[in-house]
């Protein structure tokens, strides 16, 4: 049973899916068969054989338990019929007249209804088609349509799930399907004989909406060349222009098609060997918005320079590619070792490497540099994800040893590799950077490149990727129980990871370094801001020229004790350790202890109360503030600094979080109040308080929260839960603006560069409200279910600054000293019911009609404005953002038992 | 065409429940003796009808034919809900065809047969003449067999074989089998092997266990069983 409150997934035909649902699929093999009436009257299929049965089919089907693809459901239904089924009157055990709990006191969920077996010679075979029409009056909302395809009414497969199985000698068929639409659709197909073999094969479609109010300005939406229209000017409208062309722009939607194959099988070699393998391969097609940057020349909107150039557009980005998963192994599982080995494999490949896209703004240079003209750039370009592979070997050998004890080896290695084309830095045509009075190439204009040195792979210092990734681990745990009072365990892992390659920005055509940036245009605009480093012409130029290798090594350790001191109460103490060693990070050595302490109280027959403790101290060797120098020009041989000192990467009392000293005291303390045989109370709260040694950087992060959940199984086949949930996080942070717009030496704070009066501080708020009720009873010969969930999230994010100084932009209004102010309030906020009904008409035939009401209000202030329209001054946006929604979705399905 | 469907849910599900009203859909067919209160009887009331009882369960309840169980000391709640599987069932089914007692049963009201249970609980068990021990069936019945999957009996019949030692009123009908008759037990065990009777859930737990045992496996518990002297009423 699920314990924990958190938001629940609302679907139309999960019945009590949100407060009964984690064992829903191991009920699919309740082993008690009934047959129908006529079959009554010739025999009865012993229950005990069909239990015993059915426990060699979940032998079975654990075999497959590797990987995602082992359950297939869709929105509307997620459980596949499972959630909907009926509890069995007859219980779980004749034993006991109620449910059993579970050892935290929690009532396991009823079993389902028995099916309705038929026999065909010396098979069975039972089943369920649920068939019928869905209508929703969809109004195009795309957090109503994720994940589903539920655009238009319809009639709908909402399942087949069919059966067969021989007892004789536990053969099985299983086939289910699922159709809702063409990009929303499953099949599903299972065969094999329990303790001998299984393959199992699927096909499945699934849609992702991400916009359904997106309007482009591009043509060639899908493709991987994105063209402006005849009514625009490459590189050539005004803002005006370009709205007006958004404005005008048929709304559209953006999202990706999913569609996956998989098959699988495993076998049993011997009693103790068995072979499995699982293969897949996932397509995804579609758009998405995506970047576009032209350059943020936003920056320069106001005085003094009052330019309106430069790009920053929202693209959409042609998704068209393959992911292929491969796992297979062996697994020994004997009287005394256990052994597992397997390899893991994964395969991506993209139609695309990259796509284009054409920028409708002017290019302006900054007038800082007479004569300063910035070359006429239109044409930018997006790389897609690289091709890529991983390798993955495990080997797993565990063995049972005295004080009923258990040691386990793991030891594993992969790779993780991507040799992808590359693709050239640039894709203009002319010129591209800043021209002194003309745009002609030659030494008089040393900030202007030629495209034609730069648009061709050739620009590049090789022309593949060529990187890799080697992991490598190593993993021993041992648990004994010397006596029934006192465990012991120990766990020392071992874990590395080794960039093997690193990659040079160098231009042998042109002799330089770095990558254009921005497509060119900051080069274009800002004088010295190319991207480019020449040792010979511009030997001052700072800019990335080398890729970061970001190796790791990781020590745990960690060794625990269970004291069970009394019948009624355990003690437990974990000590933990950890040891990071990062390369090219600010640390290189980073130490995290810690100390989790429990105490399990069942003294009360009603209550069972646990109570955690974790203190954990992280602390590490020196820190630098500026690792990453060497991937600079500034670490090249000829680079010479500027005449006020090399700019400073960033202050020098920056800790990022995770290289951080930091100091946590965590908490939770969970009760589980059982004050009837029938009903369950859940409570708990909890706390982590996290602090941090930065004054510039994450300085605290703490989270606080509480739930409640109440269960009530009232009859057999009835049953009422209710939960509530409230959260809240607190995370502050601090910064402080640089003075001299990147070029200042000093990083120290408080210096020049980095003065006090520039420093800032956030804080992001997070409140969370869940809440929910679930009724399922019987109320005559029909079968009621309600189902009510709620979600309210609230993010506020406040700041204060030591003085305007502090602030990217001002707007007018900023005084002389300190301030301060919130972002609005980002609320979201979803209510969804279901209420549906199921009424028998015969043993094997019913009716469920069901209303399934979702209201979701969304409060985003990124998107204020955008009702006004989709282009602000140079700004493109494409996606409009969510939408509130008020969706009603009734159905009306015939289910029929086969 | 699109159709902006706009319905109430409340609307939707009142006019369901109303078409829904009437009895439950699938009633159980058996009788489950999981929820039961345990029975109170007027022991002095049921000698009276305990009498006719004699000619096959011997006097107070001491079965001389082995065939027949004795009734002295078996526990009340059993007693009276084996009365009850007789005096409902169909004197028809095979099961009940040959055996006399659903006749005798049909006379009986409730209470009579609270009463006649009652008395009988309250009946002290003679000693049963000597019979040897048989290991094997005390080994089944402590122990179980892990192996052929055979359920230890203990765990529901209690150490002594003198009822369960757990409480709760879903224990209430398991009966005492302490020196019962041989013969009688294995006819019992039989039938539940063969899925009979399915009058009750307790039936139900017994094919489970009764499938797993074999004929000599079924022989030797019954005669452990009854080589078990009576327990001394405290």
């Amino acid at each position: 049973m699920s314990t924990s409150a958190h938001p629940r997934p609302s679907s139309p035909l999960t019945p009590g899916f949100s407060a009964l649902s984690s064992c829903v699929p191991e009920q699919k093999r309740d082993s008690r068969f009934r047959l129908s009436e006529e079959q009554k009257q010739n025999r009865w299929i012993p229950a005990f054989a069909g239990m015993a049965t059915m426990m060699l089919f979940s032998t079975a089907w654990a075999d497959s338990g590797i990987g995602v693809d082992t359950w297939r459901g869709n929105k509307l239904d997620p459980t596949a019929g499972q959630a909907s089924e009926a509890c069995d009157a007859r219980g779980t055990t004749w034993l006991a007249p109620l449910q059993r709990r579970s050892p935290t006191g929690n009532l396991y969920d009823c079993p389902n209804e028995a099916p309705l077996a038929h026999e065909i010679g010396e098979w069975l075979y039972y089943g369920v088609l649920q068939v019928g029409y869905i209508g929703t009056g969809d109004q195009g909302v795309a957090a109503w349509n994720r994940y589903a395809d539920w655009r238009s009414d319809k009639a709908i497969l909402s399942l087949l799930d069919a059966h067969f199985e021989r007892p004789s000698d536990g053969s099985y068929v299983d086939v289910r399907a699922s159709r809702i639409s063409d990009e929303d659709q499953y099949y599903q197909a299972v065969f094999g004989k329990a303790g001998a073999y299984k393959v199992q094969a699927f096909v499945r479609d699934m849609p992702n909406i991400l916009s359904t109010d997106a309007r482009s300005i591009w043509n060639g939406v899908g493709t991987n060349n994105l063209t402006l229209p005849s009514s625009l000017t490459p590189g050539g409208s005004t803002p005006a222009q370009v709205a007006a062309a958004s404005a005008a722009a048929p709304t559209m939607t953006l999202g990706v098609k999913r569609s996956k194959q998989g098959l699988s099988a495993s076998t049993y070699l011997t009693p103790e060997w068995t072979a499995y393998v699982n293969l897949s391969d996932e397509q995804r097609k579609g758009t998405r918005p995506y970047g576009g940057p032209f350059f943020f020349a936003f920056a320069f909107e106001g005085p003094p320079f009052n330019l309106n150039d430069g790009g920053v557009n929202e693209t959409i980005k042609p998704i068209n590619d393959s992911t292929i998963n491969i796992n297979g192994g062996l697994r020994y599982a004997g009287p005394e070792w256990r052994f597992d080995f397997s390899y893991t494999g994964s395969f991506y490949r993209d139609k695309y490497t990259s796509y284009n896209y054409q920028s409708p703004f002017k290019l302006t240079a900054l007038p800082v540099i007479p004569g300063a003209i910035a070359a006429p750039l239109y044409q930018g370009q997006m790389s897609t994800e690289p091709d890529n592979n991983y390798h993955n070997f495990q080997a797993t050998a565990t063995r049972k040893i005295p004080w009923n004890g258990e040691i386990s080896i793991s030891a594993s290695g992969g790779r993780m590799s991507q040799d992808d084309a590359l693709i050239a830095p640039i894709n203009c045509q002319g010129v591209f950077g800043i021209g002194l009075g003309n745009l002609q190439l030659g030494p008089q204009n040393p900030m202007l490149y030629d495209c034609n040195k730069w648009n061709t792979t050739d620009a590049l210092s090789r022309k593949t990727a060529d990187m890799r990734i080697d992991t490598s681990m190593f993993d021993a745990r041992i648990v004994l129980q010397p006596t029934p009072q006192w465990t012991l365990r120990g766990d020392v892992k071992y874990d590395r990871q080794d960039y093997r390659n690193i990659y040079l920005a160098y231009n042998p055509l042109t002799g330089q370094y770095g990558y254009p940036s921005e497509n060119g245009t900051q080069g274009s605009i800002v004088p010295g801001e190319s991207g480019i480093w020449d040792p010979r012409t511009d030997p001052s130029a700072l800019t990335r020229v080398r890729s970061l290798p970001l190796d790791i090594q990781t020590i745990d350790a960690n060794f625990g004790a269970d004291w069970k001191f009394s019948d009624k109460n355990t003690l437990s103490a974990t000590l933990d350790y950890n040891r990071y060693e990062p390369s090219n990070r600010e640390r290189s050595q980073i130490d995290a202890s810690s100390v989790k302490l429990t105490w399990v109280n069942r003294s009360l027959d009603w209550l069972t109360l646990r109570v955690n403790y974790t203190y954990l101290k992280q602390t590490g060797n020196t820190y630098n503030f500026d690792p990453y120098e060497f991937t600079w020009s500034s670490s090249m041989p000829g680079y010479v600094p500027p005449a006020t000192g090399t700019p400073a990467h960033t202050v020098d009392a920056m800790r990022k979080y995770d290289m951080s000293s930091r100091d946590e005291n965590k908490i939770d303390v969970m009760a589980t109040v059982m004050p009837r045989d029938d009903m369950t109370v859940s409570a708990s709260v909890r706390g982590d308080w996290n602090s941090y040694d930065a004054r510039i950087g994450r300085q605290a992060y703490d989270t606080v929260g509480a739930t409640v959940q109440w269960e009530w199984q009232f009859a057999t086949r009835s049953s009422i839960s209710a939960y509530a949930a409230w959260d809240r996080s607190r995370l502050g942070l601090s910064n402080v603006q640089d003075q001299a717009n990147g070029t200042g030496a000093d990083p120290t704070l408080g210096g020049s560069n980095y003065a006090l009066n520039g420093q800032w501080w956030a804080t992001d708020a997070q409140r969370d409200w869940y809440g929910g009720f679930t009724l399922n009873h019987d109320i005559g010969r029909v079968r009621l279910d309600v189902n009510w969930n709620y979600l309210y999230s609230r993010g506020l994010t406040d700041y204060t600054y030591a003085g305007p100084t502090a602030l990217a932009h001002l707007v007018g209004n900023e005084g002389p000293g300190p301030g301060g102010g919130a972002f609005p309030n980002m609320i979201y906020r979803v209510n969804s019911i279901t209420i549906g009904a199921t009424v028998p008409f015969s043993e094997r035939v019913s009716l469920r009609l069901f209303d399934y009401y979702e209201r979701g209000r969304i409060n985003d202030w990124h998107y204020l404005g955008f009702d006004q329209g989709l282009v602000v001054g140079n700004r493109v946006y494409t996606d409009a953002g969510p939408q509130s929604y008020k969706q009603n979705l009734i159905g009306l399905l015939v289910n029929m038992k086969l | 065409m699109r159709t902006r469907l706009s319905h109430s849910p409340l609307c939707w599900a009142a006019v369901l429940l109303l078409s829904g009203a009437g009895t439950s859909a699938f009633a159980a067919d058996y009788v489950d003796l999981r929820r039961i209160e345990p029975i109170h009887g007027d022991a002095a009331a049921g000698a009276a009808k305990a009498a006719v009882c004699a000619a096959c369960h011997g006097p107070n309840g001491n079965a001389i034919v082995p065939m027949f169980p004795s009734l002295a000391g078996q526990r009340a709640d059993y007693l009276y809900h084996r009365l009850a599987e007789f005096k409902a069932a169909d004197p028809k089914a095979p099961y009940y065809a040959a055996s006399p007692m659903p006749a005798q049963a049909a006379g009986l009201s409730d209470a009579d047969m609270r009463n006649v249970a009652a008395y009988f609980a309250a009946q002290a068990r003679t000693a049963a003449p000597a019979a040897p021990g048989n290991a094997k069936g005390e080994t089944l019945y402590l122990e179980g067999d892990l192996a052929r999957g055979i359920p230890a009996c203990q765990g529901c019949h209690g150490a002594d074989a003198n009822g369960p030692a757990a409480q709760g009123n879903q224990y209430a009908a398991y009966p005492t089998l302490r020196g019962q008759h041989a013969p009688y037990l294995v006819t019992r065990l039989n039938n539940f092997r063969g899925n009979l009777p399915q009058y009750s859930s307790n039936d139900f737990i017994m094919h489970g266990v009764a499938r797993t045992l074999d004929d000599d496996s079924i022989q030797a518990v019954a005669s452990w069983l009854a080589s078990l002297p009576p327990k001394e009423k405290h």
